[in-house]
């Protein structure tokens, strides 16, 4: 019986999702991204993002040429080709954005939980979570990258260690405005167990928030890639990513007819981070209950 | 309530004390190389020893704790190792903080005040135009990366309204686009959760059992939605007003300010032990103050809301 | 809501309208000679590195360096030749034996605080003084070896084995009368006295200020041509010409003032364009644009080398993970044909063209020392007959890299596997690094082919990057480089010494030992001992260099400095000295109506070089 309502309550919002045109029209961009740099590396005439192109007469690399048949976005400024380089970025920055904002929310949504929910733990987890919110990441970054070599795992792991703290501490605060309400306290008073609690009168209110926050992470975690190239902590330019890609071009910003090895890049951050906004808006509007009917 | 807000404060000050330990011990655990900076290679065996061990560096850990714990219990924030040699940290915060609060301050009440209202508006015409024109430039301004904007604004706008390229704390026209740049992110945040929380409250049945009741929208908006929607928001606001503070690297670095934006990057490049230390006690005591000023804001806001050890009572 | 959605419509609508705009307009528009008033006296300037001291007598950097010699004038000087002159000291002498240097100094400089106020006048005392800070080591001098390797029991006092600083190589003998005491004879000892750590210091003075000596532009004293009035720590920096300077005549420009800013590279060509600085460096990232826009590129001018030098050294010690096959690494590294193979595939062209896509050829540097450094009898030394060969020719040649490509195979096959692993780290931090260090990977593959090598490159973070990589032996092939530190060969050759962490030559195999010495330490020691014949002492230094080149133990890549500049100074009247100190100052330059540009300055150049040629007919340096 409770597990019929459960269906028929993502069914419903899948229903309520799929009216929204619009989100649709990005979720269809981010699926047809995906899917495009899956498959971008085996199309014919692809060109590796690392290989350094020569002119044959001369043997120097073929600096900053604009676009053309051979090297459909041109050639950067030593000579490796930009289109194969941008996806191969895309494809990173992807990569970094999923998996950090899995983590972050799952561990975020487990901590928050029993942080907002467990009265024993509230003050051991407030210190662990005030520790780690003020112990600088820039420290951790530089001691991590000091062990560890720079590179796309050591990226992941430091966005990970502290990026569930912001998650844990949104549902948190959400879980503490709603486990007083009337209704808990009865149902505490009743005997319901914790785990019936938190995951039928509590979660439901936390799906809204939580799959925006988790859209938003996305992009967010791309845009602190980017940030921490800016810092000079990201990753080797060796491995493309988005953040190399806007740092390298970020001098171009004042050279109209570069700028485009910049532009692009940046296009395409702006697209995933627009497509996951407002599929993330959509999907909270349609995850809300009372947007069914 | 004073009990638990007592009981905070120690919890507080032990977080704190944790919180700089472990900093201490990171800082001290990269290599001490980093110590002799740029011209490391200049330098000979004897020498790189004599500066090592006249900075404390080759004492066991626990004795450089004790004696970092004494300069800190003193009230010493100490003197700056590598960023500025023998300036007293104190000196370099004093003369960076008022830049940053100054910029951030009046930046945060500019998007604080706007976002909100901008939030109420989207909320309020929900599927109408202006919705549509506040969601297009929360999306831009989320999507275009700060990097590129805050570059592109400087150039453009300083040129079309020959505006100074630079910041200089005598000509207040040209403290007009750091605050711009600085803003239009911070407010489109505050929208987007605005907003976002407007959309929650109005859905709920309160609202519609009040409306049917005859209540007009507009009150209930004005009495009830607004105030329940504004609480999360406020959880945050002395957090955000604190840590303006700590300035903004992008703007700081385009305007030349010399404020705290990037000084915690720069300080823990350069190893600056002391510098690092006086920063993040600082922050960190900021960041936990905040959280406890904004629990007890939303305490008060919202009668709901318990904390502390009262669970029994209903 | 009715005002607070105007608010935010008006606020929407700013924003919308801005973006507008932005499509509408582009900004080459306004231009050089657009400038609204032309400054003749004042010169304003924008940097991106912030000094982290003003206290001379300790830094060692560069940075700080070309800044303080604006305040503080040494006892001699570099002319725009790179010829020595009088400065402080105004006449001096040296011994029969070579030890002791005696200087007359030059009466009544005075010391002026920073508002401008008379201190006191300049006497050999704060020259003693000065030495008596740096080597008391509480004071954490980074250039106290320095002195302490040049001047009689200066290490001693150093290391707090005497405690009189009487006993010193440093007297004042009068007000106006200072001398020197060596430890051995140092033909090169004037050119060390432009270092700032034999710079004058108020004893007084630095007594009144405690610890604080430098540690703002209040905290020091100046007698030299400039005083800095204003010093806001990223933010700026106002110099002003000193009025009590004793050679004030020679200073052309009133007031000086530099802006920081953290993203110059990008912001500093406009603004150069908008008439709001007169100088700023053109990086690679902007130079085809300037080039390609004719007006533009009347702007801009090459910027001078300077004498660091950048080379690719062998590793002979190597320390790096398994995965990397350092056992394997160690014995084609002692393979002459092997490192020849790969000396010859380097091309260093390819490599230059990521800094410098221009010219890259003036760029690159045959020897280890730099043209132009020191010369013998009117001769370069990098033109002395054992390195002639070398400064002749480009190391690249295909045929001869596949020649010893061949070889090495044959006489590795069986004891070496193949490809080689050829570990080359970077650091992460330089972007021209990376850039580099990707090209000649897939450079020196498509030579040699993928059969015979793996060039592996790694990035590492910035962080004690030296230590980590260099000094602990984890790399195969690197880009490592020095610069000098006093007008002698000697300077260039600390890096393949036994005690030094670059290479560790002397591990190589097959380089002869006789008396436990390698080949070159042979070449090397009797270089050094040779103190009494210039000529001779540096044919020797170029014979011990040209071993190192011949041996492919290193391969010569470029000197430093470089790039484009848009610019109201004149390079070549910037003081010409080897160690970046005194190419600071700004005594002496004149502010040209309008930037130099590329023509101009190749005519400018050559004329220079003519009088300099001039100058040193037949004397030395």
């Amino acid at each position: 019986m409770m597990k019929n309502i459960n269906y028929s309550y993502w069914i419903s919002t899948f229903k309520a999702f799929k009216k929204n045109k619009v989100a649709l029209f990005f979720l269809y961009i981010i699926i047809g991204l995906i899917a495009f740099i899956t498959i971008q590396p085996f199309l014919p005439d692809q060109k590796s993002p690392n290989a350094i192109y020569v002119d044959e007469a001369t043997g120097l690399q073929l600096i900053n040429k604009p676009p053309s048949k051979e090297f459909w976005l041109g050639t950067n400024s030593i000579g490796q080709d930009m289109w194969a380089r941008i996806w191969a970025g895309t494809r990173i920055s992807l990569l970094i954005g999923f998996t950090v904002a899995l983590w972050e929310n799952l561990i975020g949504l487990f901590v928050g939980l029993i942080w907002g929910y467990v009265r024993k733990l509230e003050g051991i987890i407030s210190v662990i979570y005030n520790v780690l919110n003020n112990v600088p990441k820039t420290i951790m970054l530089i001691l991590l990258a000091y062990t560890m070599k720079p590179g796309l795992l050591t990226i992941i792991f430091i966005m990970c260690i502290s990026g569930w703290l912001d998650s844990a501490r949104l549902v948190r605060n959400l879980v503490v405005t709603i486990r007083d309400r009337e209704y808990n306290i009865a149902s505490r008073i009743l005997g319901t167990p914790i785990y019936r609690i938190v995951s039928k009168n509590i979660l439901p209110y936390l799906v809204s928030t939580l799959v925006l926050k988790t859209t938003l992470s996305i992009p967010a975690a791309i845009g602190y890639e980017v940030f921490l190239t800016y810092i000079g902590l990201g990753l080797p330019v060796s491995t493309p990513s988005l953040g190399n890609l806007i740092s390298e071009g970020r001098g171009y910003i004042v050279v109209p007819s570069l700028r485009y090895q910049l532009m692009i890049p940046a296009l395409i951050l702006s697209t995933i981070t627009v497509s996951f906004y407002t599929i993330g808006n959509a999907f909270a509007d349609a995850s809300d209950p009372k947007n069914h009917f | 309530m004073i009990k638990y807000i007592f009981f905070k404060i120690l919890q507080s000050i032990f977080t704190l004390f944790l919180v700089i330990t472990i900093v201490f011990v990171l800082m001290r655990s990269m290599p001490v190389e980093g110590y002799l900076g740029e011209d490391y290679d200049k330098l000979d065996q004897v020498q790189k020893e004599v500066i090592i061990e006249s900075l404390g560096l080759r004492d066991p850990i626990h004795v450089q704790l004790k004696k970092f714990y004494n300069r800190i219990i003193a009230g010493d924030l100490g003197v700056s190792i590598t960023y500025r040699p023998g300036v007293p940290v104190a000196d370099i915060l004093k003369s960076k903080i008022p830049y940053s609060l100054g910029i951030g301050l009046t930046s945060l009440a500019i998007s604080f005040v706007s976002g909100i209202n901008l939030g109420i508006i989207m909320a309020e015409n929900s599927g109408k135009i202006l919705n549509k024109l506040g969601n297009i430039y929360i999306v831009a301004t989320n999507a275009i990366p700060a990097a590129i904007y805050y570059i592109l604004l400087q150039f453009y706008l300083t040129d079309i309204f020959k505006l100074p390229m630079l910041f200089y704390a005598d000509r207040p026209i040209s403290w007009i686009l750091p605050i711009l740049s600085l803003s239009l992110g911070t407010t489109a945040s505050y929208a987007l959760w605005m907003k976002r929380y407007m959309a929650d409250e109005l859905n709920k049945d309160y609202v519609k059992l009040a409306i049917s009741k005859g209540m007009k929208m507009k009150d209930v908006i004005k009495k009830h939605v607004f105030i329940n929607a504004f609480v999360p928001m406020v959880q945050y606001l002395p957090a955000s007003i604190l840590f303006t503070i700590s300035g903004s690297i992008y703007v700081e670095s385009l305007y030349s300010i010399p404020g705290m934006g990037g000084l915690l990057v720069e300080a823990i490049q350069r190893q600056d032990t002391t510098l690092v230390e006086a920063i993040v006690l600082i922050y960190s005591f900021i960041g936990i103050m905040g959280m406890l000023f904004g629990d007890i804001f939303m305490a008060l806001l919202d009668p709901r809301i318990k904390f502390g050890k009262s669970e029994g009572r209903i | 809501m009715g005002v607070k959605g105007k608010i935010v419509k008006k606020f929407l609508l700013l924003f919308i309208g801005v973006a507008v705009v932005l499509k509408a307009c582009t900004m080459s528009e306004n231009i050089y000679p657009n400038h609204r008033s032309i400054l003749d006296r004042e010169f304003r300037t924008i940097y991106s590195g912030e000094v982290t001291t003003l206290n001379y007598l300790t830094t060692a950097t560069a940075n700080e360096f070309s800044l303080i010699v604006n305040f503080v004038d040494p006892l001699v000087e570099y002319d725009r030749f790179g010829k020595i002159q009088p400065a402080l000291a105004t006449e001096w002498s040296v011994s029969e034996d070579g030890l002791v240097w005696t200087f007359k100094l030059r009466p009544g400089v005075k010391w002026v605080t920073y508002d401008g106020e008379i201190y006191g006048f300049v006497t050999a005392q704060d020259f003693v003084d000065g030495l008596k800070y740096v080597l008391t080591s509480e004071n954490r001098s980074k250039t106290a070896n320095i002195v302490y390797n040049m001047i009689k029991n200066a290490k001693e006092y150093y290391n707090k084995e005497i405690t009189d600083f009487n006993q010193v190589g440093v007297k004042a003998l009068d007000k106006y009368t200072l001398q020197y005491t060596l430890i051995k004879p140092i033909p090169y000892f004037l050119s060390t006295l432009t270092y700032t750590c034999f710079f004058p210091a108020n004893g007084q003075f630095i007594k009144d200020v405690g610890g604080k000596f430098g540690i703002d532009n209040k905290h020091i004293l100046y007698n030299g041509s400039y005083i800095m009035k204003t010093y806001e720590p990223h933010h700026r920096r106002i110099l002003e010409k000193n009025p009590h300077y004793w050679d004030k005549e020679n200073v052309y420009i009133d007031r000086i003032s530099m802006t920081y800013n953290k993203e110059a590279n990008v912001l500093a060509p406009e603004m150069f364009l908008r008439g709001e600085i007169d100088h700023v460096n053109i990086g690679s990232d902007i130079i085809y644009e300037w080039m390609r826009d004719e007006k533009k590129k009347n702007l801009i001018r090459p910027n001078r080398t300077n004498f660091f030098s950048y080379f690719y050294s062998f590793n002979f010690n190597p320390n790096f993970s398994e995965e990397y096959e350092p056992e394997n690494w160690k014995i084609v590294v002692n393979n002459r044909n092997f490192r020849k193979s790969i000396f010859h595939a380097l091309d260093r062209k390819a490599a230059m063209l990521t800094e410098e896509p221009y010219e890259p050829e003036n760029r690159l540097l045959n020897t280890i020392t730099p043209k132009g450094f020191v010369s013998v009898g009117g001769v370069d030394y990098t033109d002395l007959q054992p390195l002639r060969e070398f400064t002749q020719k480009d190391s690249f040649n295909i045929e001869l890299a596949l020649a010893y490509k061949k070889k090495a195979m044959k006489e590795l096959r069986g004891k070496a596997t193949f490809p080689v692993k050829v570990l080359m780290p970077y650091n992460a931090a330089s972007k021209q690094w990376a850039n580099r260090a990707q090209v000649i990977k897939y450079q020196l593959e498509r030579i040699l082919g993928k059969d015979y090598i793996e060039v592996i490159i790694e990035a590492n973070p910035p962080t004690g990057f030296l230590e980590k990589v260099r000094n602990s032996g984890k790399y195969g092939l690197m880009e490592l480089n020095w610069g000098a530190d006093f007008a002698d060969p000697e300077t260039y050759t600390h890096p393949f010494r036994r005690d030094s962490t670059f290479s560790w030559i002397h591990l190589a195999e097959g380089n002869g030992k006789e008396d436990g010495l390698t080949i070159y330490e042979n070449l090397l020691q009797k270089a050094m001992e040779e103190v009494e014949d210039i000529n001779k002492r540096y044919l020797l230094f170029a014979e011990a260099e040209s071993y190192l080149i011949e041996e492919a133990f290193v391969i010569p890549y470029s000197v430093g400095g470089g790039g484009y500049s848009a610019s109201r100074i004149n390079p070549f009247e910037i003081s010409y000295s080897p160690f970046g100190a005194t190419s600071g100052r700004f005594k002496g330059l004149r502010l040209l109506k309008r930037p130099m540009n590329i023509e101009e300055y190749k005519k400018e150049l050559y004329k220079w070089q003519m009088e300099r040629k001039g100058q040193f007919e037949g004397g030395r340096e």
